[in-house]
C-alpha cells in the first residue's frame, strides 16, 4: 500500500455554542508510522478525532490535507471512502442493524464488490483473531454489548475495512489484561496491512504492546509536546504536570 | 436545515387500460346491491344477507372516534366492476393488459419460487388462480370467495359473518352488502400447509371501491399462513378500500395472516380483521401499512378457549399527507389466554401515525396475560405520533404489561454510519429498517426484501 499523509495546519475547532475546543493545532500523520495522542481529560483529543472525520457538530478553521487534497469541506462519508477510520470511544447502538449488515454495507461503500461467501470468511477469520464469538456478529451493533465487546467490534471493523489511517479513541479503556493483549495483537496486524495507526490513550499500558513512533501531547486544546516512545514513559512516571 | 415535502416517486404508479364487461353505476343504492348479487348468480341467502347488510349500513353512523372521515362520500364510488375474464387457470390465458400489470408487480417469478397457490385479484374478481395439486389432495380448499359461495355453500354459510357481525361497524356493514372477491380457505383437521398461500390485490380504476371478503377456517390442529400484498396505481380522485377478514382458529390450530399494504396515497383503507381463537389455538397477525391516504385497521384476536394465544405485530409508515391509524385488539374471554401486541410506527414529512389499541380481560379469564409494546419513530418536527391504549382488566389474577417509546434518529447514529462510508440518506433508511426489524424478520423472505426496499424508496424524498 502507498504511504498516506494527513497534515493539519493551524486547526481550530468550535462547538455550535461557540466554545473553542481546539486551538491552532499543526501536526502530521503518515501511514507508515504509529502515533499516540495523549493528554489530560478535556484536552481535546476526542474532538480532534471527530474533526478529522468531519463531525458537523464542530465548525473549524485551518486546513486538513489528506494525500495532497484539502478535505476540510469534504463530508464524513467521503472521508471514510478516502480511507479515514474512527474507532469510537463509546460507540452508539443501532438497534436492528447487525454487525454483519453494517460491515458489509460499509465494505461495499469503501471497496470494490466482494462475494458474500468471501466477505464472510474474511470477517469470521478476523473475528476469531479478536476472540469475538460469531453469534455477536448477527446481533444489533453495540446494542447491549459489554465494554470489551464494543472495543473489539470497533477494531474488527478496522481490520475488515483496512483504512489508510485509523484513529482509535481510548480503545484500551476498560479492558482487562487478556483483552488488551488481543486488541494490541489486532492493531499490530492492522499496521502490517499498511494502515497508519493513531491511538488516543491515557496510559502507557497499551503502548507497551504496540511500538509507537511518535507521541503528541495535547493540553487545553493545544499541542504542547511532541516526542518519541520515551515521552510516554515520562508521562507515566511524572504525569502531565511534570512535562 | 430545510425539509421539503416532495413525495417520493410512487414505484407502482402505473395503470393499464381498463377492460370491463360490466360496471355498476356510481354510488350505492339497494338496487345496486341486488344487482351485484344477480350479476354473480348468488343463492337467495347471500342476496338476503347483502340487502340486510345494506339496511344496517344505511342506519349505522360513522365512527365517533378516530381520524376525520368527513371528506369520504360514499356516492362518489363505483361498487362493482367485472373484468372481461372471470376466471383463468393459467398465465397464458390472461388478457395482455392484465398480464402487463402483474408483470410489473412480478407475480410469475414469485410464484415459481415461493408460492404454493396464487390468487391474484384484479379489481373485483379473482381472474388468475392456480392451486397446487398437493393442496387439493390434502383436502385444503383455497378459492376466491365468489366461487366458494357457489361450490361450498353450506360451509361458507355456516361461518360467513359469524366472527364479524354485519352490525359491528359501518364499514363492515358496507363490505357485507357489496363485497366482491377475496379468499376462502378451509384447512382440514391436522393438515399443515407448509408454504404461505398468497394473494395480490390491486385497484386499477379511479373511484373504484374494493371490498374483498376473506374467510379462513383452520380446523383442529391445522396450520396455514396466508399473506396478501397490495400495490395500487396513482389516481387523482380518492379510492375506497374496505375489506372484511374473518378467521376461525379451532382447537390447537395455528393461523398466521401477513399483510403488506402499499396502496397509493389517495386510497381510504378501512378494514375490519378479526380472529376467533379456540382452546390452545394460535392466531398471528403481521400487518404492515405503508401506503394509503388514511388507514384505519385494528386486527383483533378474540381468545375464547383456554390457553388460546394471539399475537399482533404491526408496522405503520406515514409520509406526506398520510394518516396511519392502526393498532390491535385482544379480548381475553377464557383462562390462561395470552396476547402480545407489538407496534412499530414511523412518521415523516408531516405524516401522522397513531397506535389505537384495546386489551380486555373479562372476569373469570384467570391468569390471562397480555403484553403491549408500541414504539414510535418520528423523523422530523413536521410529523406526529399518538398513542391511544385502552385497558379493561376485570380479572384479579390477570397480568398486563404496557411499554411505549417515542424516539428520533440521533445525530450520533447518523455520524456513526456516515463515518463508515454510508451516505446520510442511506444511513437514515438503515436506521429506520433497523427500527422495524423485529417485525420484518417475521415476514416471508420476499416480503421482507420488498418492505426494506419500499422503506428505502420512501426515505429518499427529502433530507434537506
Amino acid at each position: 500500500m502507498k504511504t498516506s499523509h494527513l497534515t493539519i495546519s493551524h486547526l481550530s475547532a468550535k462547538t455550535k455554542e461557540g466554545k473553542e475546543i481546539l486551538h491552532d493545532i499543526s501536526l502530521s500523520f503518515s501511514s507508515s508510522k504509529v502515533y499516540a495522542i495523549m493528554g489530560p481529560n478535556g484536552s481535546g483529543k476526542s474532538t480532534l478525532a471527530h474533526v478529522l472525520l468531519g463531525n458537523p457538530e464542530y465548525t473549524i478553521q485551518g486546513s486538513i490535507l489528506f494525500n495532497l487534497t484539502n478535505i476540510e469541506k469534504v463530508v464524513t462519508e467521503e472521508r471514510a471512502r478516502l480511507g479515514l477510520f474512527l474507532s469510537y470511544q463509546s460507540p452508539v447502538a443501532i438497534p436492528g442493524v447487525s454487525v454483519v449488515h453494517l460491515l458489509r454495507t460499509a465494505y461495499q461503500k469503501t471497496h470494490q464488490l466482494m462475494k458474500i461467501e468471501q466477505f464472510m470468511s474474511i470477517l469470521k477469520q478476523h473475528a476469531k483473531t479478536l476472540h469475538i464469538e460469531s453469534i455477536l456478529l448477527n446481533r444489533s451493533i453495540h446494542d447491549g454489548f459489554s465494554g470489551g465487546e464494543k472495543k473489539k467490534i470497533e477494531l474488527l471493523q478496522a481490520l475488515v475495512l483496512k483504512p489508510k489511517l485509523a484513529i482509535f479513541d481510548e480503545i484500551d479503556t476498560g479492558l482487562d489484561v487478556d483483552a488488551l493483549k488481543v486488541v494490541a495483537q489486532g492493531i499490530n496486524m492492522l499496521k502490517e496491512f499498511g494502515t497508519g495507526v493513531i491511538m488516543i490513550t491515557h496510559y502507557k499500558r497499551l503502548l507497551s504492546y504496540i511500538p509507537v513512533d511518535v507521541v503528541y501531547v495535547l493540553s487545553k486544546g493545544k499541542l504542547v509536546k511532541t516526542g518519541n516512545h520515551q515521552l510516554a514513559s515520562i508521562i507515566e512516571r511524572k504525569g502531565y504536570a511534570g512535562l | 436545515m430545510k425539509t421539503t415535502f416532495l413525495p417520493s416517486p410512487y414505484a407502482f404508479g402505473f395503470h393499464t387500460k381498463d377492460a370491463y364487461t360490466y360496471k355498476s353505476k356510481k354510488g350505492l343504492h339497494k338496487e345496486i346491491v341486488a344487482d351485484i348479487s344477480f350479476q354473480k348468480g348468488e343463492p337467495d341467502w347471500m342476496r338476503e344477507f347483502r340487502l340486510k347488510s345494506f339496511d344496517v349500513f344505511s342506519k349505522k353512523r360513522m365512527p365517533g372516534w378516530g381520524p376525520n372521515l368527513s371528506e369520504l362520500t360514499f356516492n362518489d364510488f363505483y361498487y362493482y366492476l367485472k373484468p372481461i375474464v372471470s376466471q383463468a387457470q393459467s398465465w397464458s390465458k390472461l388478457p395482455k393488459s392484465i398480464k402487463e400489470t402483474y408483470d410489473k408487480i412480478g407475480i410469475p417469478e414469485m410464484e415459481k419460487k415461493y408460492l404454493s397457490g396464487v390468487s391474484a385479484q384484479y379489481e373485483s374478481e379473482v381472474v388468475y388462480k392456480s392451486v397446487q395439486k398437493t393442496l387439493t389432495k390434502k383436502g385444503v380448499i383455497f378459492l376466491d370467495m365468489d366461487s366458494a359461495v357457489r361450490e361450498y355453500p353450506e360451509l361458507v354459510r355456516r361461518y360467513f359473518g359469524t366472527v364479524i357481525p354485519v352490525g359491528d361497524n359501518k364499514f363492515a356493514a358496507l363490505n357485507s352488502s357489496v363485497w366482491s372477491g377475496g379468499s376462502f380457505i378451509y384447512v382440514p383437521k391436522g393438515v399443515k400447509v407448509e408454504l404461505p398461500l398468497q394473494a395480490y390485490f390491486r385497484i386499477n380504476a379511479a373511484n373504484m371501491g374494493q371490498f374483498e371478503r376473506t374467510l379462513i377456517i383452520a380446523d383442529e390442529g391445522s396450520f396455514v399462513h396466508y399473506s396478501e400484498g397490495c400495490t395500487a396505481p396513482i389516481y387523482s380522485t380518492d379510492s375506497l378500500h374496505s375489506a372484511v377478514v374473518e378467521i376461525i382458529v379451532k382447537k390447537g390450530a395455528r393461523v398466521r395472516y401477513t399483510t403488506v399494504q402499499n396502496w397509493s396515497t389517495n386510497v381510504y383503507n378501512l378494514v375490519t380483521k378479526r380472529a376467533l381463537v379456540e382452546e390452545e389455538g394460535t392466531m398471528e397477525w403481521v400487518d404492515c401499512n405503508l401506503g394509503s391516504k388514511l388507514t384505519m385497521k385494528y386486527p383483533s384476536v378474540y381468545l375464547v378457549g383456554r390457553k388460546a394465544r394471539g399475537q399482533v405485530l404491526s408496522i405503520a409508515y406515514a409520509g406526506v399527507g398520510q394518516i396511519q391509524d392502526a393498532g390491535a385488539k385482544a379480548i381475553h374471554i377464557a383462562p390462561e389466554t395470552t396476547s402480545e401486541i407489538i407496534s412499530k410506527s414511523i412518521c415523516r414529512s408531516g405524516g401522522r401515525t397513531s397506535y389505537r389499541g384495546m386489551v380486555k380481560i373479562v372476569h373469570g379469564a384467570k391468569e390471562a396475560k397480555s403484553r403491549v409494546v408500541c414504539d414510535a419513530l418520528i423523523i422530523d418536527k413536521y410529523s406526529r405520533s399518538d398513542t391511544y391504549p385502552t385497558m379493561d382488566i376485570q380479572e384479579q389474577t390477570a397480568s398486563m404489561e404496557h411499554e411505549a417509546t417515542v424516539s428520533k434518529i440521533s445525530d450520533e447514529q447518523l455520524l456513526y454510519l456516515t463515518s463508515r462510508g454510508i451516505n446520510a440518506r442511506e444511513a437514515q433508511s438503515m436506521i429506520v429498517n433497523g427500527f422495524i426489524e423485529p417485525v420484518v424478520k417475521e415476514l416471508p423472505l420476499e416480503y421482507s426484501v420488498e418492505l426494506n426496499r419500499l422503506i428505502g424508496l420512501r426515505m429518499e424524498g427529502s433530507v434537506g
